[in-house]
């Protein structure tokens, strides 16, 4: 092999992983980056009209109402102006997603945990236990959500019947109410995502090591103090590992508001993901769909380096 | 090696361009592709199908290719992703009737009007028509785009038997409905389910029963803030809270009353005409339909349902062919057996005379009187930017049955809302 060659191979074999890097996550980035400080509105007329197009920044001038217009970081500048509707409708968006991140990732690594820990024992029928915890992971979180829409139902459904016999005689219409739309996608996903993350503790625990428990014996450590000072903090790589999937996947799961809130014509329940659908699909604002698409590999960018500078640091 | 490969390839060429010239003698058929929601649950695939066929056999140059998609939102999403990454455009689309605006501004469809002629046209209703015009290129006269063809409206179901055996008669006005539905309420019965999973539909018929509609003929205009929504509104409220008839705040969901009243969980409920035929099947009692009693009187109702749309950007021959399918299609024959299969009201004035209709309609009472209420039914709520407006008018009627806002004070904020969109068309 000539000199050439070898320092040229190694190129050589990267470039079709470049290749598909570059055609499918650098390109899409830098186009959606380009494409939100642009206004158009294809469901808009081609008329030209006097309009500032109600961006702020945005100078009134004869405009076509659909363009494209060039309007530089106007998207942005109205992301942060709650007197615009971009505006509001962030607002709204980024605390309903800040919410349903907060509650749904920390119970269901809790949840996980608990179940974890129960099932790892080894007692008769304890694979049906963790076939039960496991079951709801096998299924697609489309049926997922079509079962629970089913245990919502008001009068009859199984978790409007279980509030009543709890005493609960709010509204119970779940997935079309404003005020408890998020908090049925909340519930379905840590429903669908505690079995997942189970998978990950009861692995953690059965590579614990014996000896630490032992010591933990000989020093009369009860099974509580054994959880908290030992398991816990010996699985804190499972959790970090863990913690990044649940949020990365808080972030990327909007299936179950398709098929449960979609009804629910209000922005009560919209998380991040899915009024980048909205605007790009049903109301064709284009600029603002980008912007927030934009906003939204921001923040999945931040959490993966964050996730990646933590895991480095503790793998030293 | 390389031999090999040459030969290879040679033999895959080989065995492909022969099937490439088979399709292209095929293609001297012109295909006429239809894009269809599937928006009730009647066997629609095999009715349609069905129509394809007798209609190819009688026009043996045309190929019918349903395409069935979905909900009417997944229609109108697939065809403009088609149009935009430039895929194969159907040549007719049922989109819903509402979608008129967004559709031909985004020039996802074309006019009729080199094809409907006058005398074609006078046979539609003309509360079909109401959302079929849109004067695009201001000429000051609208162009037709959509051609009604499974169109329905809000009706009031009522459990007849049940009324009859307490002595109660159907309600003509607020007040009889409000004090009927009290009446029938028990504790494990709702006198009145009134959906408001997708309010403004169902709420139209109050609205103008009050005397006043949300919208008018225009495309910018709307009235949310009017004295008669405001009372149609607080009307609603009262249904719960003077009367105690129905659940309290945001209760009901569209697909679970028609359920709820052949149960005889719910004496009266406000639906679609489409879930008549689903409800006579399943019901053990007499059912009773009307349309929505007025406040001082009288019948209101709303049209609803989907139209069928030319789209842009197909050649003459595709279009010419799909004209006379739509044609055919809209023939009273079809429309009146398109009814009596799925519910849908027909769309032609004289389709009502054929003997098919009538036989239908001695068995079922009903189904006539659905159909009736197309006499007093308003235009349906469709302006620029509905996606966004509809919005905002859902979110504040929300507000109101969630006790969030008075009506006066959510109106005003709707209308407030709602111009700031619509201004910028003005």
């Amino acid at each position: 092999m000539t000199q050439l060659s070898r320092r040229f191979l190694p190129i050589l074999l990267i470039l079709p992983t470049l290749y598909f890097v570059f055609m499918f996550t650098v390109r899409p980035t830098y186009k959606v980056l380009n494409d939100s400080q642009e206004y158009y509105y294809p469901s808009r007329p081609d008329r030209v009209r006097p309009t500032d197009l109600q961006l702020p920044g945005i100078e009134e001038a004869p405009r076509s109402l659909r363009g494209p217009h060039d309007v530089g970081w106007a998207y942005y500048r109205a992301l942060f102006d709650p007197d615009t509707r971009e505006g509001e409708t962030f607002r709204q968006v980024m605390s309903n997603t800040t919410q349903y991140v907060l509650i749904t990732v920390p119970i269901s690594i809790l949840l996980a945990f608990v179940f974890a820990v129960l099932i790892n024992r080894p007692l008769r029928g304890i694979g049906l236990a963790r076939m039960a915890f496991f079951y709801p992971t096998m299924l697609p979180l489309v049926s997922a959500a079509t079962i629970w829409i089913f245990f919502f139902t008001p009068e009859y459904g199984i978790w409007n019947t279980a509030l009543r016999f709890f005493g609960y005689h709010g509204a119970e219409n779940w997935v079309i109410n404003p005020n408890l739309a998020l908090y049925s996608l909340m519930i379905v996903a840590i429903w669908k995502n505690a079995g997942y993350f189970m998978i990950f503790y009861l692995a953690g625990l059965q590579n614990l090591p014996d000896d630490v428990f032992e010591a933990a014996d000989l020093d009369g450590a009860n099974w509580v103090q054994k959880m908290v000072y030992v398991t816990f903090p010996l699985l804190r790589r499972t959790t970090l590992f863990v913690s990044v999937i649940a949020i990365l996947s808080a972030f990327q799961n909007i299936d179950h508001a398709l098929v449960m809130t979609y009804e629910l014509a209000t922005g009560e329940a919209d998380l991040l993901l899915y009024e980048v659908y909205q605007q790009r699909f049903e109301f064709r604002n284009y600029g603002f769909a980008n912007t927030l698409t934009v906003i939204m590999i921001l923040i999945l960018l931040t959490l993966t380096f964050t996730n990646f500078v933590l895991s480095e640091r503790r793998g030293e | 090696m390389y031999r090999k490969n040459l030969l290879i390839l040679a033999l895959l060429i080989s065995l492909i361009v022969p099937a490439g010239l088979v399709t292209a003698q095929d293609g001297e058929k012109t295909v006429v592709e239809i894009y269809f929601p599937i928006a009730v649950d009647s066997p629609i695939t095999e009715i349609l199908n069905g129509y394809a066929e007798t209609f190819e056999a009688a026009h043996p140059d045309v190929d019918v290719v349903f395409s069935f998609e979905g909900a009417y939102g997944d229609v109108k999403t697939k065809l403009l992703n088609t149009i935009e990454g430039g895929g194969d455009r159907p040549a007719l689309a049922i989109m819903l009737a509402t979608d008129i605006y967004d559709l031909r501004n985004a020039d996802a469809i074309q006019s009729w009007d080199a094809y409907a002629t006058e005398d074609y046209l006078a046979d539609f209703a003309p509360t079909w028509m109401t959302n079929s015009y849109y004067d695009f290129d201001g000429d000051g006269e609208g162009e037709l785009y959509g051609l009604p063809f499974q169109r329905s409206t809000v009706l009031l179901y009522y459990n007849q038997t049940m009324l009859e055996e307490n002595g109660l008669a159907a309600p003509t006005t607020w007040e009889e409905l409000a004090t009927t539905a009290q009446a029938l309420t028990t504790d494990s019965r709702w006198g009145i389910l009134v959906p408001n999973s997708w309010p403004y539909w169902v709420f139209q018929p109050f609205a103008a029963g009050a005397g006043q509609n949300i919208v008018s003929e225009s495309d910018v205009d709307v009235y949310f803030d009017e004295q008669g929504i405001i009372d149609a509104l607080q009307y609603w409220l009262d249904l719960f809270q003077v009367y105690g008839a129905t659940p309290e705040g945001v209760q009901n969901n569209w697909g679970d009353a028609p359920g709820a009243f052949t149960d005889g969980n719910a004496a009266m409920i406000v639906h679609s005409t489409g879930s008549l035929p689903g409800i006579l099947g399943r019901a053990e009692f007499e059912v009773g339909v009307s349309a929505l009693p007025g406040r001082e009187g009288g019948f209101y109702t709303v049209t609803g349902g989907g139209n069928l749309y030319l789209v842009e950007g197909i050649d003459d021959a595709t279009a010419a062919a799909a004209w006379e399918f739509v044609q055919w299609l809209t023939m009273p024959e079809q429309t009146i057996d398109w009814s009596i299969q799925t519910g849908y009201i027909n769309t032609r004035v004289s389709g009502f005379e054929l003997e098919a209709w009538q036989t239908y309609v001695a068995e079922n009472p009903q189904a006539a009187q659905a159909a009736a209420t197309i006499d007093v039914a308003v235009r349906e709520f469709s302006v620029q930017d509905l996606g966004e407006v509809r919005n905002i008018f859902h979110a504040e009627i929300l507000n109101v049955l969630n006790g969030a806002a008075t009506p006066a004070e959510a109106m005003e904020a709707a209308q407030t809302g709602a111009d700031e969109i619509l201004s910028i068309y003005r």
